[in-house]
């Protein structure tokens, strides 16, 4: 056995999030994700999942807690007015894919990818073209460089929403439900380039409906309910024996209802 | 009583003077105003109170009083408070800008509100800057979404304008209305005018939905 001294890619420490003064979302969750991982985030809606994604990713505010990214802080709240701190810089490593796309509409999928690499890195344009093209090649889209959004299906649309995270090198890559809002036939395509991604050891974390995808792609599963961490396990156990009665009966059901 | 259509085609000169002193008034309204309202339009999102009371203040008053009250008011009042004589043309310019200036910031305020969380948040995860969300994301879907609203409005604008021949300037209502009194011919002349205001307004109303269809099939909204 070896022992590793690299720090924890992500670590998350007693995070609290509430929207409002009433509805508290996480209520002091802890995460550490070695490099290299893929953890799927599965359980209940309201349970704080996409909440969780939104947080690492600096969409939102928090109430307590801290998150460190590659051992350096990332997000922490402080001061009297517990205000939320986010390092910029270190946001920059991670890229995200939401369940609606959100593609720039007005810009054709080339300048959907290239925005941000030349306006933040200030890449040169020819070289932000040339691995734009290389990246809609390898995802099967490079007859759609020049077609804009709404002329695209709902799973060519997340292909490129991914392939413009890609465009910015990301260290960590975080999938919000990335297929819920996909016709039945489209789901496939989108997870295959999500499996290319982890064939190729890029760190990713999945909040997910889909078992089947769930149980393909994890290294690791964590159950989250209620704003905290259930259960956390290897995917053979969280999704085939779980341990705790909260997950068996949300797997249960989840597979109740897929049959 | 005959009616004599041919009576109109003898004063031609006069009303197609009339018209483009008209189309003139227009066009610059529309620019200033759209400037204007766009201004006002970012000043109603602003983070300052004060900002946002005084931008709404000036909005509601514009869209809640007569256009002909703003006219008489900007042509008797301003040269009182300036303490200058300003030409009819002017004074006609400044208050259709001011009423345009109002109208079309409604617009402009609208089109940014729709455009959605979700492509902000696409911003902060693509690590984009303010300066370029505000640039390269959020203004050009804004602009883009106000294009058929700003066409209606400056449709109303072009008809709306006739109000200026009240305070003397010479445009086609102006010239239409004068035909009208030296020939004792107000049917004919005046259903010529409107006609003239009709043949403009209708193909630019239609292309409103033209390019409406166009822009929103391009958006997908």
């Amino acid at each position: 056995m070896t022992m590793s001294f690299s720090p924890p890619l992500v670590k998350v420490e007693s995070l609290h999030k509430s929207y409002g003064p009433n509805i508290q979302v996480l209520k002091g969750l802890d995460i550490e994700m070695k490099p290299g991982e893929r953890v799927v985030v599965i359980g209940p809606s309201g349970g704080g999942k996409s909440t969780l994604l939104r947080v690492i990713m600096g969409l939102e505010k928090i109430d307590s807690g801290s998150i460190t990214f590659g051992g350096k802080p990332y997000i922490s709240s402080a001061g009297r007015d517990k205000k939320t701190i986010i390092d910029t810089e270190v946001r920059r490593s991670i890229g995200m894919v939401f369940q609606h796309y959100t593609l720039f509409p007005h810009l054709s999928v080339l300048q959907n990818l290239i925005l941000a690499p030349c306006k933040v890195r200030g890449e040169k344009k020819e070289i932000a073209i040339k691995r734009a093209q290389a990246l809609l090649e390898r995802f099967g889209l490079a007859a759609k460089a020049n077609s804009y959004p709404a002329q695209l299906s709902g799973g060519q649309k997340q292909r490129v929403a991914i392939a413009r995270a890609l465009m910015l090198d990301p260290k960590l890559m975080l999938f919000d439900e990335v297929t819920s809002a996909l016709d039945p036939e489209l789901v496939a395509e989108v997870e295959q380039v999500i499996l290319q991604l982890a064939a190729q050891n890029m760190p990713m974390m999945i909040v997910t409906h889909d078992m089947w995808f769930a149980r393909n792609i994890a290294s690791r599963v964590i159950f989250c309910a209620g704003g905290a961490v259930v259960e956390d396990g290897p995917p053979e156990q969280v999704l085939g024996s779980p341990k705790e009665e909260r997950t068996r009966d949300f797997i249960d059901r989840v597979f109740h209802i897929r049959q | 009583m005959e009616l004599d259509f041919s009576i109109v085609a003898r004063f031609q000169n006069a009303l197609a003077l009339g018209l483009w002193t008209t189309i003139q008034l227009t066009l610059i309204c529309i620019v200033l105003g759209c400037a204007l309202g766009f201004l006002i339009g970012l000043a109603r999102t602003s983070r300052s109170a004060v900002v946002r009371a005084v931008s709404s203040v000036y909005v509601e008053f514009f869209r809640g009083t007569p256009v002909l009250i703003q006219l008489f008011w900007i042509f008797f009042c301003l040269p009182l408070i300036l303490g200058v004589e300003l030409p009819n043309f002017a004074s006609g310019i400044i208050a259709l800008t001011l009423y345009m200036g109002a109208i079309t910031s409604e617009t402009f305020r609208a089109s940014l509100k729709s455009v959605g969380r979700e492509q902000l948040d696409a911003c902060i995860a693509l690590g984009l800057p303010r300066r370029v969300q505000v640039t390269s994301v959020i203004l050009p879907q804004a602009v883009l979404r106000a294009i058929p609203t700003l066409l209606s409005n400056c449709v109303s604008l072009f008809k709306e304008s006739a109000l200026v021949s009240a305070v003397g300037i010479a445009d086609l209502m102006f010239i239409g209305q004068n035909i009208s009194n030296n020939t004792a011919r107000p049917v004919e002349v005046l259903t010529i005018v409107a006609l003239i205001y009709f043949i403009i307004a209708f193909p630019l109303a239609r292309a409103v939905s033209l390019v409406e269809r166009r822009i929103l099939a391009k958006l997908a909204i």
